[in-house]
């Protein structure tokens, strides 16, 4: 679901980075108020967590792959805002270092995955949950899952919306698309029935999981709890949280075995010959063979001729390592709930 | 009978900001005082001995300088910024200083490469990458070890006892000394009103006192290491 650089023109980009401004202003306000502040670094594994699931990336239909994001999981640990806040670093790093999601379309991915996600399914959560906080029972579990399904889709929604809106705003005088070249009628399609089928399940299993691990082994991480004010001030270490996340990093050459390009992501160089209703679409859109695009030092988690396994691993390590080095120097600044 | 001069009403009033100098040195030399003082807390419960931190610290500095292997430096990359990860966000915010200051310093010496030579600019980023998790390194060790156990440390390494023994007696001579100097400033601070306009001789005279001091102290220190049986040979250090 990440939209790659010059996929959407410059104009669309800038709506959308004026969009998030507000929300990223909202959420820093809200995580200040809510969110006690010794929890704050914990925020970083969150993002870890999403970082970490948008690396397994599953084969979806149609030769493309897909991968789940956690917006949800983590709005259900810290809160939505801290979950915007935390999947737009977490993609500020992809974009930065890794070259997954581009520099300009940096806002349309927040849009769709930091604010539309989290938002979205920690509301159908509460729809869900209808007020009740305490429940121990399935009933939560059941919630979360939906919560993160509707996410996740409607996520990938926007995304479809974003990319089909380019060749009907933005032409060159041959009729040819300038950037993303397919329409609404094709983009829908192509993106919502891979993320419907698969990748919205793989958002579902990977939320209901991890939600149900930290609630056992880490009650006090939830945001029912902190919300509800119980939160002790003395400090409490999340040995096996932390674990959790070494078995994820070890766990992401996984993401490896499946080899396609997802939807929407292919290099300017794959574009032409990509298959839709049965015909090639036959030339390089023009904003994607002119276009900018930043040389980041680990374009697709790898470097030049290195092992494939060993360059994900020590990618998901850099990645996890910096997002929680971030959420701590975060931190230091914010004042944070006082605990009582 | 009172004098004259002691029934007029004094009319002065001390000039704002003065004495500025003055409690701008006194903090700087509070910082380093206490950068110094805080180095003895810093160390966890289970530690390595820090003479295996000195060996590992000097082989993966050396190992990144020389690797042109970016499967090496992304390991190291991996490995420095998981130790950087697990420290409080208070040294964390301090490693990542120096790390950047350095960074700063190596892209100016980069600048006239990176505008004039656009082919390798890669190599130029690999650099200022290789620069700054050096640093990285030296500063987590330096957060993570204490002074004494650094001395002991390059002493089990072998290090010459004359090279241990002056680097000890001048980490521990900051400390006296610059508490000599703080005190002097404190005491300097406490009588002067007003405006200083002989700033550069406050600093002489300051200046003069702690090395005179510190000659006291020296010839002092001698003189008990003698009564302790020194023979001017530091083998048995």
């Amino acid at each position: 679901m990440h939209i790659p650089e010059n996929y959407l023109a410059p104009a669309t980009c800038a709506v959308m980075t004026a969009a998030m401004i507000p929300v990223w202003g909202h959420a820093v306000k809200k995580v200040n108020e809510v969110v006690p502040k010794e929890k704050i670094p914990m925020i970083g594994v969150g993002a870890a967590f999403s970082f970490l699931g948008m690396m397994f990336n599953v084969p979806l239909v149609g030769g493309t792959t897909g991968h789940a994001v956690g917006g949800t999981l983590i709005a259900l640990l810290f809160g939505p805002d801290a979950a915007c806040l935390a999947v737009s670093i977490a993609l500020l790093l992809q974009a930065l270092i890794f070259g997954d999601g581009g520099i300009l379309s940096f806002g349309a991915n927040c849009f769709n995955m930091a604010f539309i996600l989290p938002y979205v399914g920690y509301a159908v959560y509460k729809l869900i949950m209808k007020g009740k906080t305490d429940e121990k029972g399935a009933k939560s579990f059941i919630a979360a899952g939906v919560g993160s399904y509707v996410g996740i889709n409607l996520a990938a929604f926007f995304a479809a919306v974003e990319f089909g809106i380019q060749p009907l705003l933005f032409k060159d005088a041959a009729g040819n698309a300038l950037y993303c070249p397919y329409d609404l009628s094709v983009s829908i399609p192509a993106m919502m029935i891979p993320h419907l089928v698969v990748a919205g399940v793989v958002e579902l299993i990977f939320t209901i999981a991890i939600f149900a691990f930290v609630k056992k082994v880490s009650p006090d991480l939830t945001y029912d709890v902190i919300n509800s004010g119980a939160v002790t001030a003395e400090k409490k270490k999340h040995i096996p949280v932390f674990a959790l996340v070494a078995v994820l990093i070890a766990a992401t050459p996984l993401g490896l075995l499946a080899t396609g390009t997802a939807w929407g992501e292919w290099g300017a160089d794959e574009i032409a010959e990509i298959v839709t209703n049965g015909k090639t679409l036959g030339y390089t859109p023009t904003g994607l063979e002119s276009g900018w695009s930043l040389d980041v030092l680990m374009p697709d988690y790898t470097l030049g001729s290195m092992n494939e396994i060993a360059a994900y691993i020590l990618s998901a390590i850099i990645g996890v390592a910096l997002l929680v080095i971030i959420f701590k120097l975060i931190s230091i600044p914010m004042k944070g709930r006082k605990t009582a | 009978m009172i004098p004259d001069w002691m029934n007029e009403k004094d009319t002065y009033v001390p000039p704002k900001k003065g004495g500025a100098y003055l409690y701008k040195t006194m903090r700087s030399m509070g910082l380093i005082m206490s950068r110094i003082t805080i180095q003895t807390g810093s160390e966890g419960k289970i530690n390595i001995p820090a003479k295996w931190k000195i060996i590992v610290l000097l082989l993966s500095i050396i190992a990144i300088s020389v690797t042109n292997n970016k499967t090496v430096l992304l390991f190291f990359a991996a490995a420095t910024l998981l130790i950087i990860a697990l420290k409080p966000p208070e040294v964390i915010n301090r490693i990542v200083k120096n790390a950047f200051a350095s960074g700063i310093i190596a892209s100016i010496f980069l600048l006239p490469a990176f505008v004039t030579n656009p082919v390798g600019r890669m190599n130029n980023l690999l650099v200022l990458i290789k620069v700054m998790l050096s640093i990285s390194l030296v500063s987590i060790f330096n957060h993570s070890t204490q002074w004494n156990h650094i001395t002991r440390g390059l002493r089990c390494l072998h290090v010459p006892t004359v090279f241990v023994f002056i680097l000890d007696i001048t980490l521990k001579y900051i400390y006296v000394l610059g508490n000599f100097i703080n005190e002097m400033l404190t005491a300097h601070v406490m009588r002067a009103v007003g405006k200083n306009k002989d700033k550069y001789g406050s600093i002489g005279g300051i200046m003069g006192v702690t090395f005179i001091r510190g000659n006291e102290l020296n010839k002092a220190m001698y003189e008990a290491m003698v009564c302790r049986g020194f023979t001017d040979d530091y083998k048995g250090l």
